[in-house]
């Protein structure tokens, strides 16, 4: 597994702020965002050290989001000690999500075209741009030259990769699938548009707070970016190896509202499809559910909506498990939080020990689950879910469960 | 070589992500001996014209051969304009 976020570059930072409770929520420095209704956000900052995966000299030529793939993959496949270029390059593939792709880099390349004529348009503007060439530049440097694509589903584009990996490798037709999400899109035009649309928090004054899912006085999301990368293997191959198994993702579920382009439908019926798909995948039964990664945006309706699904799933059980949205800590990474979100679900099994949700202090009324406010609590965890869903309507969710 | 040279020769290392700026040399062919593909030629023109204020056409890049050929170029223009 590999993760770059506001909270920090690597898997070890990223699991020691998330159960800090630490927010990576800041002023927006990327631009100059003043005349902008939501002035924050959750962006990489000096941190992030991509030169022990990508050559100095090769930046320049990487949009954002895909020097944070780059990256996450380097780590990803660094931890799980994949040697490369793989001997199967056939058996071996990549599936990356993302929401937006190089978003930067086209308005930088509107602005010199508007500006200097179609002459001058920047050369290396479209293979910054696409989304599947994060897939793309990941099998280059790996050689993993099997099944590979880019998933664009918004919000759920890192669950929605996650889970078609898991497919590919349970169907057989890959041994390797290195998958997850990526997005940068802290950029004046997304900034702008997802204000239009009064998606985002606006609490700029008090950053660190302006995330806060469940809680009544919540007002939107926060934009976030980042990448998070982790590498499925089928059972034969991991064991082949010796590979340290970290979890088995055994269920995915997907379903789509067919309801309305942002809302989502207000009975909760997609998202409850979607995770009762996953668990019927799993063969378990939502009471074995230990630990839920919510969705959890910290906008009015998702954040009620989820609570709605999840209670219809698991009954009283709903009561008793532990749920969590660590976007109160990371903000929002549309097309990578799910990847991300994975990563730290995983987590939960491994450590045993649940992260918070933070800006927790005065709940929503319904809201009444067990939310894990403020501070981390210990739990064992031997089955996590975790919730995505986007604009579209796309909900996807998936259940890892531990390795005995 | 001279202060011309020498710019060109760091802008040609910025593009060339593989080549060592030592092994730059002022007869070194772009393509044959650095190693320049198609879109690494475009990124250079791209580069060199923001730089030096000028414009490249296709005809003219098609002559360009060496390292020198392009501070050649970039001198005729500045010469010219």
């Amino acid at each position: 597994m590999g993760m770059v976020t506001c909270l920090g570059s690597g898997l070890d930072a990223n699991w020691e702020a998330v159960t800090r409770g630490r927010s990576g929520i800041a002023k927006i420095t990327l631009f100059d965002a003043s005349l902008f209704a939501c002035q924050i956000a959750g962006e990489v900052k000096d941190n992030f050290d991509p030169q022990k995966y990508i050559p100095v000299k090769e930046f320049r030529r990487l949009d954002r989001f895909q020097q944070f793939g780059l990256v996450a993959a380097g780590e990803c496949i660094h931890h799980a000690a994949l040697e490369y270029p793989p001997a199967n390059p056939y058996r071996c593939g990549v599936i990356v999500g993302s929401g937006i792709g190089g978003l930067a880099t086209i308005e930088r390349g509107v602005e010199v075209l508007r500006q200097r004529g179609p002459r001058h348009a920047p050369p290396l503007m479209i293979t910054m741009a696409v989304i599947n060439l994060c897939s793309g530049l990941i099998a280059i440097r790996y050689g993993f030259k099997g099944h590979n694509t880019g998933v664009v589903n918004a919000c759920s584009s890192g669950t929605s990769a996650l889970g078609e990996a898991f497919r590919l490798v349970r169907e057989g037709r890959l041994d390797v699938a290195l998958a997850g999400g990526a997005e940068a899109v802290v950029t004046p035009l997304s900034v702008a548009g997802f204000g239009a649309i009064r998606a985002l928090s606006t609490r700029n004054d008090d950053p660190t707070k302006a995330s806060r899912p469940f809680d009544a006085e919540r007002d939107g999301f926060v934009l976030a970016e980042g990448a998070g990368m982790l590498l499925l293997e089928s059972f034969d191959h991991a064991r082949s190896r010796g590979a340290r198994i970290y979890a088995e993702i055994v269920g995915y579920g997907a379903t789509d509202d067919a309801f309305h382009m942002v809302m989502p439908d207000s009975t909760g019926d997609g998202a409850y499809w979607a995770m009762k798909l996953a668990v019927e995948e799993a063969g378990i039964d939502p009471s074995d559910i230990d630990y839920i990664n919510a969705h959890g945006t910290s906008t009015s309706l998702n954040d009620k909506i989820e609570t709605l699904a999840i209670k219809r799933l698991l009954g009283n059980h709903a009561y008793k498990v532990a749920i969590s949205s660590t976007k109160s800590m990371t903000g929002h990474l549309i097309g990578a939080a799910g990847a991300v979100e994975a990563i730290y679900s995983i987590m939960t099994i491994n450590k045993g020990l649940i992260p918070p949700t933070i800006n927790l202090e005065n709940p929503d009324p319904e809201c009444d689950l067990d939310y894990t406010p403020n501070k981390a609590a210990r739990k064992n965890v031997e089955v996590a879910i975790s919730n995505s869903f986007a604009f579209g309507g796309q909900n996807a969710c998936l259940v890892f469960k531990g390795v005995a | 070589m001279d202060e011309l040279e020498k710019r060109v020769v760091d802008l040609i290392a910025e593009v060339l992500v593989d080549v060592n700026k030592e092994n730059i040399q002022l007869d070194s062919k772009i393509v044959e001996d650095l190693g320049a593909e198609s879109l690494d030629i475009y990124d250079m023109i791209a580069l060199l014209e923001d730089e030096f204020g000028m414009e490249i056409t296709d005809e003219e890049v098609e002559k360009i051969q060496t390292v020198q050929d392009v501070a050649d170029f970039i001198r005729a223009h500045q010469q010219a304009s």
